[in-house]
């Protein structure tokens, strides 16, 4: 009997080695994220991972050309302004079905929107909340810049603003507004977008399957109305550790890894059968200042800070070169940045100095508040705070490093509990507003007690001029102000690392992170 | 017997009733909220509040003071999220989850066989591994085989989860390619749902491939999610082992002239069967409420990461319904392990 056990252990092990990986049809492209969709209805999604499949299925009104962050034509073809920017008329894509066979025009967009803005709509779904509208639009209807969404026949809408709008176009290719099927929808709004359920529209892959807790099925919509897919079917898999979604594409399991760890960089580099995909962050890691905690109001005391941190060092040391040291809040892949800014220079001696100016010879005492999750833009935040405070310490600026549970943290940065505190922004929409308007504008008081009636002027004049050039100047205005008070220490921008099984072709991630045309991408 | 096992049953009404008072009063004391970190980055003070009221949860916790002496209604009183959350299980609704808007029980039902199957595979590899281990170590005291089996259950036990995970997967699916790196099934291979149960689904159907693709994906998550318990059991069955041997019925058989190895299986091995199953009873408990280690290792979608992540997305509905399951599963699984008893030791009875 015992012999028998043996033997049968023998053949298992003799299969185990037999059978190879199952490696699924070349037809399907594996595509390894950090996690599992929240929800396929795109505009209650808030992260990268429901987006990016979410944006395969259903698609914006205003799109962009494949891996920038330049606008082009989407479900909507064209689109123009009156000469205030206050009437926005969208001439849309014709002959266009839904997933599910009904069609596409002028009387579904209104109903998207419809759903989005009015808190009331009978479509809206049980317990949704459209956080991504509510913050590109500025909240909800009765309080926003939409006044009226008028359909003017089959293939024409148009949106009636309360304000004029310059950079309407950019707010209305927020990922989060991708057009629904409106029948679809109705059929059951409280479940729309969950696994059960998926979603519909216009994309070119259709929704197919959910697995709860293991991956999202997508397969080839072949009656797309521009370029058809190269692949049958996209299988999106969450793995929350880059080291397993790196390990699964070593594998063979994967053929996209995206938002790798950087220390991986040099064995991406080392192996012969992956590709390492670099590209152009747009997202800002921060170092806030508080100015309602003494003596943090005084901008000779910020200026020290700024001092005397070594960006470029830290940088350098914790981004494993993928990082950039940040001398404003823009990003330089965005326009809207200010050309006379040159970064405070590190310089411990000259930070002394201001101390001492400023009544402090022998330093003081604060709290430097961390973030308890890694993000793009600060990839190892204890290390990086570790080093700050490390800085610091050297010209007498004793701090003691904080952190706490990111939902509390996220509260109390706004309460102005922290001194001082570590914060980013990856970008909604591609415009310098969505950086500047959301750290210096109506928050800034709260999140950094500076309430600076110039700023605010001129952050609303931007967002009302017709003239991309003006906005501009307007916004490089800003940043500039921002650096003469050092409002808020800007300090790196982290390009994220992708990559992909040799022989993976067309592939262009998004600078926005989740708007990707897959449908580009073939598999060997 | 039967009379000991609804006992047992009717016992779980008030140990669930105190549970779900317990977990919704701790999941509500780690401060945060879940329409906080719904809003991230982007939270600002009107949108919360506005998120909150749409969440309920700007009600109060559990009486509704203000709205009772408003109204002087005692059905005010109880307009609170605890009674409403109670209301709810009642009615036998686990509620949906915040963020996914997903059914807690259909979550459930599609993460429980995974975290079943996974508890299964590794209890299995602590039986077939455990047992025989320690039988040998007791039959060679203080040989050789007796030293590498107790200082590797030692080992066993001190094994950083994490760390022996990487390591597997690096070794078996990244550098030999053996078996896959995580996951429960590989992409492009799908088996139609009867009882969520995978392997079993996919015998039940007849697919063969699918079958073993399933079970491929289970070795080396059950291998190092089984390391602890292999090393329990293997000093359990030692210690049950030795001492059962010294025993006058083992000289009998053995002056009766039966084989060693009959004796050493059929007589010794029974009678100290008791201690293994209690402690193969208790590992079977834990790892059915989840492994949130293994899990995250090897994308297992089971419950334990599930559960873990909802306590830190504060997404309560989650944290209360899970908890509660996992509460009914362990006092499932005691009762079975006292029934079992009086199945290896005829002198225990139940009536």
């Amino acid at each position: 009997m015992r012999r028998s056990v043996w033997i049968g252990a023998l053949a298992a092990l003799v299969m185990v080695l037999a059978f190879g990986p199952a490696s699924a049809s070349a037809q399907t492209l594996i595509y390894a994220q950090s996690g599992l969709p929240v929800t396929l209805d795109s505009a209650a999604a808030q992260d990268g991972n429901s987006l990016r499949p979410a944006y395969q299925i259903t698609e914006t009104l205003v799109g962009f050309e494949p891996g920038t962050t330049n606008l082009a034509p989407a479900l909507a073809v064209r689109w123009e302004a009156n000469d205030t920017s206050t009437v926005w008329t969208f001439y849309l894509r014709e002959g266009v079905r839904f997933h599910d066979g009904t069609p596409f025009n002028a009387e579904a967009v209104k109903f998207n929107f419809d759903r989005w803005n009015d808190p009331d709509h009978p479509y809206r779904g049980e317990g949704k909340h459209f956080a991504g509208f509510e913050y590109v639009f500025g909240g909800f209807k009765g309080n926003n810049v939409l006044k009226e969404i008028e359909v003017v026949d089959e293939y024409t809408v148009r949106f009636h603003l309360t304000d004029s709008v310059g950079f309407f176009p950019a707010m209305v290719a927020a990922i989060y507004l991708q057009i629904q099927s409106p029948t679809a929808v109705m059929a059951d709004p409280d479940r729309y977008g969950t696994p059960e359920v998926g979603s519909v529209g216009t994309g070119p892959f259709k929704f197919e399957e959910w697995v709860i807790g293991d991956r999202v099925v997508l397969r080839r919509n072949d009656d797309y109305w521009g370029e058809k897919a190269k692949v049958e079917q996209v299988v999106f898999r969450g793995i929350p550790e880059p080291t397993s979604r790196l390990a699964e594409l070593r594998a063979g399991a994967a053929h996209i890894a995206v938002e790798l760890s950087p220390e991986d960089y040099p064995v991406i580099q080392r192996d012969p059968n992956l590709t390492p995909v670099l590209q152009d962050g747009l997202n800002i890691g921060y170092v806030a200042i508080h100015q309602g905690h003494k003596p943090l109001d005084d901008p000779r005391v910020r200026r020290a800070i700024a001092m005397a941190i070594d960006k470029e060092a830290i940088v350098e040391a914790f981004y494993a070169g993928l990082g950039s040291p940040a001398d404003q809040h823009v990003p330089p892949a965005m326009w809207g940045r200010s050309e006379k800014i040159t970064d405070i220079p590190y310089d411990p001696e000259g930070a002394r100095r201001l101390l001492a100016e400023a009544g402090y010879p022998n330093g003081f005492e604060t709290e430097f508040w961390y973030m308890p999750v890694s993000r793009p833009y600060f990839p190892a935040p204890q290390p990086i705070a570790e080093a700050i405070a490390s800085y610091l310490a050297d010209v007498g600026i004793r701090v003691r490093l904080q952190t706490e549970d990111w939902g509390t943290y996220l509260s109390d940065y706004l309460e102005g509990k922290f001194p001082m505190y570590m914060l980013g922004w990856s970008p909604d929409y591609p415009d310098p507003d969505n950086y500047l308007f959301t750290f210096f504008g109506p928050r800034a008081p709260d999140a950094l007690g500076w309430n600076d009636p110039v700023t605010q002027d001129l952050l609303i004049r931007a967002r009302t001029a017709p003239d991309v050039a003006e906005r501009a100047a307007l916004y490089a205005q800003v940043q500039e102000r921002v650096h003469e008070t050092v409002a808020q220490i800007p300090f790196a921008h982290n390009n994220p690392l992708h990559a992909t099984r040799r022989g993976v072709e067309g592939w262009l991630p998004s600078p926005l992170g989740a708007s990707e045309p897959l449908q580009l991408v073939s598999v060997p | 017997m039967s009379a000991f096992i609804l006992r047992r049953l009717i016992g779980l009404i008030p140990v669930l009733l105190g549970m779900s008072l317990l977990v919704f009063t701790l999941v509500r004391l780690i401060p945060g909220d879940p329409a906080i970190l719904m809003l991230g980055e982007r939270a600002t003070p009107a949108a919360i509040e506005r998120l909150q009221a749409q969440l309920n949860l700007d009600k109060p916790l559990f009486l509704n003071l203000a709205a009772f002496q408003h109204s002087g209604r005692v059905g005010d009183l109880v307009d609170s999220q605890f009674f409403a959350f109670l209301g709810s299980i009642l009615r036998g609704d686990l509620g949906q989850s915040i963020f996914t808007r997903v059914d807690v029980a259909t979550e459930l039902a599609a993460r429980f066989p995974a975290t079943f199957e996974l508890a299964v595979g590794g209890i299995l590899v602590a039986l077939l591994i455990g047992v025989p281990a320690g039988v040998v170590a007791a039959m060679r005291k203080n040989s050789l085989a007796d030293v590498v089996v107790t200082s590797a259950s030692l080992f066993g036990v001190a094994m950083p989860i994490f760390w022996l995970g990487m390591l597997l997967i690096y070794i078996f699916a990244v550098h030999l390619g053996w078996l896959p790196p995580s996951g429960r099934l590989s992409p492009g291979v799908s088996v139609p749902r009867i009882t969520g149960f995978l392997i079993l689904d996919s015998l039940l159907q007849g697919q063969w491939a699918a079958a073993w693709d399933a079970i491929r994906h289970l070795i080396l998550p059950a291998l190092a999610l089984g390391t602890i318990p292999t090393a329990t059991v293997a000093r359990m069955t030692r210690g049950a082992m030795l001492e059962v041997l010294g025993q006058d019925y083992v000289r009998t058989a053995r002056a009766k002239g039966l084989s060693t190895l009959r004796v050493t299986w059929r007589h010794a091995l029974k009678n100290a069967m008791l201690p293994i199953i209690t402690v193969v009873g208790l590992s079977f408990g834990s790892l059915l409420t989840g492994a949130i280690l293994t899990e995250t290792i090897f994308n297992w979608p089971g419950m334990g990461k599930w559960i873990y992540d909802a306590i830190g997305a504060r997404d309560y509905p989650i944290v209360q319904g899970g908890t509660l399951f996992i509460a009914a599963i362990y006092v499932v699984i005691n009762t079975l392990v006292d029934v079992s008893y009086a199945f290896f030791d005829p002198r225990i009875r139940y009536g």
